[in-house]
This record gives C-alpha cells, sequence and structure tokens, in this order.
C-alpha cells in the first residue's frame, strides 16, 4: 500500500493529541503500579508497622516472612503445586491442543470452546463446587484435590498458547516429514516439538503463574499441609496488619517478574494477552 | 509443493491422534462439568442433619427475601458499574498502545501484564495503606487544604470499586487494544482525506469499529468482576455484599453449605448467560481462532 499520508502531507491521527494521550496514558500506569510500588517499598521499612513512605532500610520482615513457619510452609505447598499443576497441564493441554489445531476433527471450534471454557466460571463456584465433588468421590481436602482443581483453571492457558504458536507455523514442515516416511512420533519428537516449545514453555509458566497466585479455588482446600501462600496471607491479613504480609507479597513478585521476563525473552507477550 | 507430494501427504491427519482430545476432555468432564452439575442438582445432599431443607427454600430465600434480592442485584450492578468504568478508562490507553506507542508497544504490554501476575492480596494492600485514615491519600488532601479532617476512604463502596477497577481494567485494554489493531488504517485515512477532522474519524470510523473489542472486554471484566470477592472482603468493609463474598461468609462462618450452593447456582447462571453472548458475539464476528 502507498502511504497517502505521505503523498499529501494530511496528518492522518485519529482521537486526541498525541501530548494530551502520553500525559493520561502516564497517569494511568501511576494508578496502575502504584499501589505494588508502595506494597514493595514498605517491604523494607524499619518501622514494626505499616508506614509510607517506609523509615529507614532493613531485610528485618524477609527474615521474619522465612521465620514464621505458616508462611514458609505454604510456600513450599504454592511452588510444588505449581510445578506440578504446569506438568499435568501441558500433558494434558499440549496433545489436545496440537490436535485440535490441526488434527481435522469435525467440530473443531465447538471443541476449543469447551477446552477453555473454564476461564468463563467463576473461580468460587468451580472451587465450591469442586470441593463436594471430590469429597464424595474420596479425594477430600488434599494435595491431589489442589491440583486438580488447579489444573481445571490452568488448562485453557496451556491450550491457548500451544495453539497460538501452532497455528502460526506451516504444516509444510509436518507434512514433508511423513511423505519422507517418518512415522508421528517421529515426527512429534524431531519437527512438531522443537518448533511449539516456545508456546509449551511459556503455556507451562502462565499455569505456574495462574495457580501460585490463586485464593478462590486454594482456600476451600486449605488445612494445615494443604494451606498455600495466599491463603495464609489472607488469614493473616484478617488478623494482623504489619510489613510481613507486604515482604511475602514482594517475594510473590518477583518470582512472577523473573518468569515473565523469560517468556518475553523467548516468545514476546504480543501473542499471549488473555484477550488474544 | 508437487501434486504428487501433494497426494502422498494427504493420508497424513495431524501429528497427534485426535484421540488425545478425549482424553483431555474427559478430564475436563469428570472434574469440571460433572461437579458443577452435581453442585446444580443435588444441593440436598449438603444438608446437615441440623436443617434440612428442600433446595427450592433457599432459591425462594434469594428471590423473594428483599436482603438477598438486593445483593443479587448489587452483584450484578456492581459488576456492571466497574465494567463500564475500566472501558472509559481503558480505552484511551488501548488507542495509544496501538497508535502512538510505537516501538515500546512492548514494554506497555509489559507494564499491563505485570500487574495481573501480583497477587490480588498485594494490590488491595497497597489501596489500603493509600486509604487508610492517615495514609498518603488523606495526608495529600489535608496538606492541600481540600479536606479539614481525615476521609474514611477504606471499608467502603468507594475503595471497593477503585480496587476492582485497578484489577481488571488491563483485561479491558487487551481486549480493545487487539480488535484496534485489526482496523484497516486506509479506512481513517480516507475519512481524513475526504475531511473529517481528527474527532469525528475517531467518533464515526475508529470507534464503531472497536466496538467488538469492547463487547469482548465487557464480557471478559463482568464475568471476573462477578466472580471476585477478595477485593470486596479486604476494602469493602461489608456495607457492600455480593454473591462471591456471601458464599465465602457462607462456607467460612454460618457454615450454611445448601445455601452457598444455590448462590454460587445463581452465579453460575449469569455466567452461562454472559458465556452464550460471547458466543454469539464470536459468531457474527465470523469463525476467530
Amino acid at each position: 500500500m502507498i502511504s497517502v499520508s505521505n503523498r499529501f502531507g494530511y496528518n492522518m491521527r485519529v482521537g486526541f493529541p498525541k501530548f494530551w494521550m502520553l500525559f493520561y496514558v502516564v497517569l494511568f500506569f501511576i494508578f496502575l503500579l502504584g499501589p505494588i510500588f508502595i506494597v514493595v517499598s514498605i517491604s523494607f521499612t524499619e518501622t514494626e508497622f505499616v508506614a509510607f513512605p517506609p523509615k529507614g532500610f532493613s531485610w528485618k520482615w524477609y527474615e521474619r516472612f522465612f521465620e514464621y513457619e505458616p508462611f514458609v510452609d505454604s510456600f513450599i505447598v504454592s511452588v510444588e503445586l505449581a510445578i506440578a499443576t504446569a506438568l499435568l497441564g501441558a500433558g494434558l493441554g499440549v496433545p489436545a491442543a496440537l490436535a485440535v489445531t490441526r488434527g481435522k476433527v469435525p467440530y473443531a471450534n465447538t471443541i476449543m470452546t469447551f477446552l477453555l471454557s473454564p476461564l468463563s466460571m467463576p473461580l468460587i463456584v468451580v472451587g465450591f463446587a469442586l470441593l463436594f465433588y471430590l469429597s464424595a468421590i474420596g479425594f477430600g481436602v488434599s494435595f491431589i484435590s489442589l491440583l486438580i482443581a488447579h489444573t481445571v483453571i490452568s488448562l485453557p492457558y496451556v491450550v491457548r498458547t500451544v495453539a497460538g504458536v501452532y497455528r502460526g507455523i506451516s504444516p509444510d514442515y509436518e507434512e514433508s516429514a511423513a511423505v519422507l516416511g517418518a512415522n508421528r512420533i517421529q515426527i512429534f519428537w524431531h519437527v512438531t516439538l522443537p518448533m511449539i516449545k516456545p508456546g509449551i514453555f511459556a503455556g507451562m509458566l502462565f499455569a505456574m503463574l495462574i495457580s501460585i497466585d490463586n485464593l478462590p479455588i486454594s482456600f476451600f482446600f486449605g488445612s494445615a499441609d494443604t494451606n498455600t501462600l495466599p491463603v495464609v496471607m489472607l488469614s493473616y491479613l484478617e488478623h494482623q496488619f504489619d510489613p510481613s504480609v507486604a515482604a511475602a507479597s514482594s517475594i510473590q513478585l518477583i518470582v512472577a517478574v523473573i518468569g515473565l521476563f523469560i517468556v518475553e525473552r523467548i516468545y514476546g507477550l504480543d501473542a499471549m494477552t488473555p484477550a488474544s | 509443493m508437487t501434486d504428487k507430494v501433494r497426494r502422498a501427504s494427504a493420508g497424513f491427519s495431524g501429528v497427534v491422534s485426535p484421540w488425545w482430545i478425549g482424553v483431555t476432555a474427559l478430564f475436563l468432564v469428570v472434574f469440571f462439568v460433572l461437579p458443577i452439575i452435581n453442585n446444580l442438582l443435588n444441593t440436598d445432599q449438603l444438608a446437615t442433619l441440623a436443617k434440612q431443607r428442600p433446595a427450592i427454600f433457599y432459591y425462594e430465600k434469594l428471590f423473594t427475601d428483599p436482603y438477598y434480592l438486593r445483593i443479587v442485584a448489587d452483584t450484578i450492578i456492581l459488576s456492571v458499574g466497574v465494567t463500564v468504568i475500566c472501558i472509559i478508562i481503558g480505552y484511551p490507553v488501548a488507542l495509544f498502545l496501538v497508535r502512538h506507542s510505537g516501538k515500546w508497544s512492548g514494554f506497555i504490554i509489559f507494564l499491563l501484564i505485570a500487574p495481573l501476575l501480583t497477587s490480588i492480596i498485594m494490590r488491595t494492600f497497597g489501596w489500603r495503606v493509600l486509604f487508610a485514615r492517615r495514609g498518603l491519600l488523606n495526608d495529600f488532601l489535608l496538606w492541600l487544604d481540600a479536606i479539614e479532617k481525615p476521609i474514611m476512604f477504606l471499608n467502603g463502596p468507594t475503595s471497593a470499586v477503585i480496587g476492582l477497577v485497578h484489577v481488571l481494567v488491563p483485561f479491558m485494554v487487551l481486549s480493545i487494544a487487539s480488535v484496534l489493531r485489526s482496523i484497516d488504517l486506509q479506512l481513517e485515512e480516507s475519512a481524513r482525506i475526504l475531511g473529517a477532522s481528527r474527532f469525528k474519524t475517531f467518533l464515526k470510523v475508529t470507534f464503531p469499529l472497536s466496538l467488538d473489542g469492547i463487547g469482548t472486554g465487557f464480557i471478559i471484566v463482568f464475568l471476573l468482576a462477578n466472580g471476585s470477592f477478595v477485593t470486596l472482603l479486604l476494602l469493602g468493609g461489608g456495607d457492600l455484599k455480593t454473591l462471591p463474598l456471601l458464599i465465602y461468609q457462607q462456607f467460612t462462618i454460618s457454615r450454611d453449605f445448601q445455601f452457598a450452593a444455590a448462590m454460587s447456582n445463581v452465579l453460575l447462571a449469569i455466567a452461562v448467560g454472559c458465556l452464550y453472548l460471547q458466543l454469539r458475539l464470536i459468531k457474527r464476528k465470523g469463525v476467530k481462532g
């Protein structure tokens, strides 16, 4: 396309002048990131109470986090659960995403909608329904129950990310391999897998982040052995208000930001926005 | 590819056997669909011996008792209100992201997504500090002489709405941006060349074409607002009650599971209604991955 604006010298912008939009966007991000910045800075305060601006600098609330057993125990549960969720989610989600995208199955769109449908259910409904259902069939309040519940809600993220990457890869590679006599397993292992690896990785990371932050489902399955970090933080906040929760939040944030940076490096964030 | 090769590859039906879909679908049927159906049909099994009532009693209570009717209404009003605020606040950001951000777009998307991955507790904690009686906002307003004594921002509908908008507005921006990105720029250029001002072009061309994005964003944000309770629990202070918050309280305090089940089914009905709207919207747009 020849750019008309260049030929006629028109200003082709629409809406408001750029300067005012930039000003607005800066305000928007102050609103969006301000509360997070406040919490991170509070986690370094020397005072015994929540104070902003914080006074002095100390690591003592981080030390407190690692000394307070419920925090540490639940943090370990959260990390184990996140990893297990990502593995089970990938095991179930990757083959299904590949088959739906290019498997010549009937009603592919309907199946895709079904695989993504847990996204549209209120989490508190899923958690409540699963608690009684899993108790009735004998799983009860356990790590396995948590794992099942978290996998249900993370699966759509794995499916969507993997399907998105796979759709962008030409089928010629796989078809060529098939013509040259490779069987399904060989094609998957030597052709498909290397190309969709970034999608699998990103999807698993997303599943981990969804799991590690989840509260509306995890709190139904809370017990001494199965409390996740957000559940412990919530009950802590309901009884006391001190900077150790700020430290716990900051630790969780660091984990998430590192994960996000890795994804952005190998995959780009554009393709995995929740609305895409 | 030559015809010969294409014929040879025609027998190839995907690298993964379609049967794999069955495994995953079975998992979702057993651990997602059946639990919800079970909750829908067998509310009675949750009855504790002390107060055994038929399920219909609870639905009647929800829809006839003015106190609970108010909560059902408040849930919907709050979700719609939060969604509309998200559209108004988020639209200019989406427009900027798509049209003006240039090489910064990756960075802006990163800034939008980063808060989504911080814990919801962290964000409500931040707002509690800002809104506290001796918090930053009150100090600032006192310093401006805009107020004489600290205002109680916390524990009211206002702080709950701000908290919810803060959590949900990135979803709206991303939904609108993904549709704005697909608009053919030549349409806007034509309008400008034919003499429309930049505002008129926006109102008559860009905005109508982006309505699909607003629709998708509306459904996503409405659904999320409809199901959230942590923000209301920590910022709302109990004045403003919604169905998810009541489910949480029925579960943790009153332990009336039958009533909680009835409420979660009402919430489910609202979500299914939204899902239906979403499917109609997708169908209208033509099939889109």
